[in-house]
């Protein structure tokens, strides 16, 4: 008899402590993201800026409308494969009962892997992944920070059209070197439409795989098709053997303009070194942004993680804080609730904004509303090469004139 | 004009196609002796990328003098590896010609050494800097030719030759063939084959340590760099004959000549196609290769 009282005691205990450890509550986070592979650098970019978020969230006290629950990131990789992506989204909402699910950077995990979430009901939260139709699929689980492509290409052009305004420079022929993934050609295709729109004359649309090993090849067609405006969409491996196999050719156009990607990643410009000087490049967000916090913040994370936020990890960032504004409305675990909370989301203050917009709104569609670019160019201004805000204008770091056209040598 | 564009494309395709010739070359090397398809190639072309670079910036020794570092470091990283890993399955599968379960060991290798590099180095994209080689450019008129990538190509040759020299000439060379030949045979003959094993092993590893070399100066160094060599070892060593050292080189330059000409006529994406056709082409029609003696060099 005794050991039986011992024992519904333990089992009391036991029992007693597991409701506690509910009621206090944690929100699981499924984040699925490329952390091996050739995305892999930009996985972990996004994978340290959710922790660092959370780690800030949580110390804050946590998530007070569930009385204070601290959020709790669960990870999987995707390698950049879509069928990863796929079955961890399945094993994130069967097996751990994620409450919300992020990811995936790579458009192509993105795409299918959201699929499964609307199907479970489950609100996916899309920092990264500019394929226009992740957003445009009627899905009500789905939520987009990060511009879509065809926002990125829209201003690309925008850019290109001020930048023959301003510098009196006539700009008649262009480029297309992309790589052959779902972004690249995503890209190519509007760039088509965008260059017969703006009296282009397109000398190359020339897709290379993103794994090749040699890229003198497209690098030679480059030369021998003479662009005024080359466009380029790389990864981060092949934007440096891009940049400096082109610098070797001295194929040197008016204006080489990155779609952010590896052109944004932080090795490119190590690995570029000199070499990717007066390049240009789209992005959604720069260090060098004007706004409050966003220093503290990049420095706290440079410290950290020994590199500058990139667009990649902004988003991230941002991401975690609407997540969090959205608990805090919604109040409840229930996937339901959440989705309304995110759908009504109007985040306009807190240390997530350090976006270069001002308030994070979804539309219709799942698609922030407010996502806006802007270009940058890489040069040295004698404390190395930096990456400098010159467009849109109103955003050009003061004091800095854009190099225009790229010099001859 | 134009025919500049022809001949600067046939120049890399050239050049290029030895440097592939050099990366394939410790595959079918060690094919050829132990008759074990090393999946972890490209990992062991990985690791010496990484070992070329860290002895290259941590010295700043020119990146061909660091090869009096890398081949011996990658010699006894390999030596070992064999030694390790790969005799134990080895001798538990001592009656059969052709082992597969070594398959499953290199696989694993690979996901170990990939991985591995990843924890260590992050993923990171380096590129070697300060570099005497990068960048560097031959440049008769419009005509370029890259300094590392000629470079790249006669270390190719160059290994090559030696390799060739060393089976054919040595006694240690010849004992290596006579093992490749009939294991048992060649120990009744008082060869030790382990330690044969060991060092074929050991060469295959140290030439690929010689391919890091020769393409560290223009390529990126990253834990998943040697995937993509990988695949093209594969495809050169079938299409030049498994086993066969001037097979290698002769695969490599097609396949360069390939990726290098066939961007003039289509875009560079269909290149790859054509190659991994070629590579079904030459499974089905002559499964040896062009080259390819079954046990023989």
């Amino acid at each position: 008899m005794k050991r039986f009282f011992l024992c519904f005691a333990t089992v009391c205990l036991s029992l007693a402590f597991a409701m506690q450890a509910t009621a206090a509550g944690t929100v699981k986070v499924g984040n699925i993201l490329p952390l091996s592979g050739p995305s892999a650098s930009v996985g972990l970019q996004g994978k340290n800026a959710r922790e660092m978020a959370v780690e800030e969230i949580n110390a804050a006290g946590g998530i007070k409308s569930l009385g204070g629950a601290k959020i709790e990131l669960l990870y999987a990789d995707s390698k950049s494969d879509p069928n990863v992506g796929v079955t961890e989204a399945e094993r994130f909402i069967n097996n751990d009962k994620v409450n919300v699910l992020t990811g995936a950077w790579n458009s192509g995990v993105t795409y299918p892997s959201t699929a499964v979430a609307e199907r479970y009901g489950i609100p996916y939260i899309v920092p990264v992944s500019v394929r226009d139709t992740i957003t445009e699929r009627g899905f009500k689980n789905v939520f987009r920070i990060a511009a879509k492509d065809s926002w990125w290409t829209r201003d690309q052009f925008a850019f290109l059209k001020e930048m023959e305004k301003e510098f009196g420079e006539d700009l008649k022929t262009v480029a297309f070197v992309y790589e052959n993934g779902d972004w690249g050609t995503g890209f190519a295709a509007q760039w088509e439409k965008l260059a017969k729109e703006n009296g282009f004359e397109v000398v190359l649309n020339e897709p290379y795989p993103s794994t090749a090993t040699d890229l003198t090849p497209v690098v030679n067609k480059i030369r021998r098709a003479r662009p005024d405006v080359l466009l380029l969409t790389s990864n981060a491996a092949d934007a440096i053997l891009l940049t400096n196999t082109l610098a070797d050719y001295k194929v040197r156009p008016k204006v080489i303009l990155g779609s952010g990607g590896g052109h944004a990643d932080p090795t490119f410009l190590s690995g570029a070194g000199n070499n990717a000087r007066y390049v240009f490049d789209i992005v959604e967000w720069e260090a060098d942004v004007n706004k409050p916090g966003a220093k503290e913040t990049n420095a706290k994370y440079k410290e950290r993680y020994g590199s500058n936020l990139t667009g990649e990890a902004v988003d991230a960032y941002v991401a975690m804080y609407v997540l969090a504004d959205a608990l805090e409305r919604a109040g409840s675990l229930e996937p339901a609730k959440i989705r309304e909370a995110l759908a009504s989301t109007d985040l306009k203050t807190g240390p997530g904004m350090i976006v270069t917009y001002d308030s994070v709104k979804f539309d219709e569609s799942g698609q922030n509303e407010n996502a806006a670019l802007s270009v940058v160019q890489i040069n040295d201004l004698g404390s190395g090469l930096e990456r400098i805000t010159v467009w849109p204008k109103s955003a050009r770091r003061a004091g800095y004139t854009p190099v225009f056209p790229m010099p001859k040598n | 004009m134009d025919f500049i564009f022809f001949l600067q494309d046939l120049i890399n395709g050239v050049l290029m196609g030895l440097i592939y010739g050099l990366v394939a070359l410790g595959l079918t090397l060690i094919f050829g002796v132990l008759k074990v398809i090393n999946f972890a190639h490209g990992s062991f072309i990985m690791v010496g990328m990484f070992v070329a670079y860290w002895a290259v910036s941590l010295t700043g020794l020119h990146p061909y003098l660091a090869l009096a570092l890398v081949v011996p470091t990658m010699f006894i990283f390999g030596y070992f590896t064999q030694d390790l890993l790969i005799k134990p399955v080895f001798r538990a599968e001592r009656d059969v010609r052709e082992p597969t379960t070594v398959i499953i060991v290199t696989t694993g290798m690979w996901y170990i050494l990939d991985n591995l590099a990843l924890l260590i180095f992050g993923p990171d994209y380096r590129a070697l800097s300060p570099n005497p080689l990068k960048g560097q450019m031959i440049e008769l008129g419009q005509l370029f030719i890259s300094v590392p990538k000629l470079w790249g190509a006669l270390a190719s040759v160059a290994t090559a030759v030696g390799l060739f020299l060393f089976l054919s000439k040595t006694r240690l060379g010849r004992a290596v063939r006579a093992t490749s030949l009939d294991r048992e045979a060649a120990g009744l003959m008082g060869i030790n084959q382990w330690k044969i094993y060991n060092i074929a092993f050991g060469l295959g590893t140290a030439v690929a340590g010689i391919a890091g070399v020769a393409l560290t100066p223009f390529n990126n160094v990253y834990p998943t760099v040697g995937i993509p060599f990988d695949v093209k070892s594969f495809v050169i060593v079938v299409l030049g004959g498994l086993g066969s050292i001037p097979g290698a080189l002769i695969g490599g330059v097609i396949i360069g000549l390939i990726e290098s000409l066939g961007p003039i006529f289509m875009t560079s994406t269909w290149t790859e196609a054509i190659v991994y056709g070629l590579f079904l082409l030459v499974l089905f029609v002559r499964p040896t290769g062009l080259f390819g003696q079954k046990f023989d060099w």
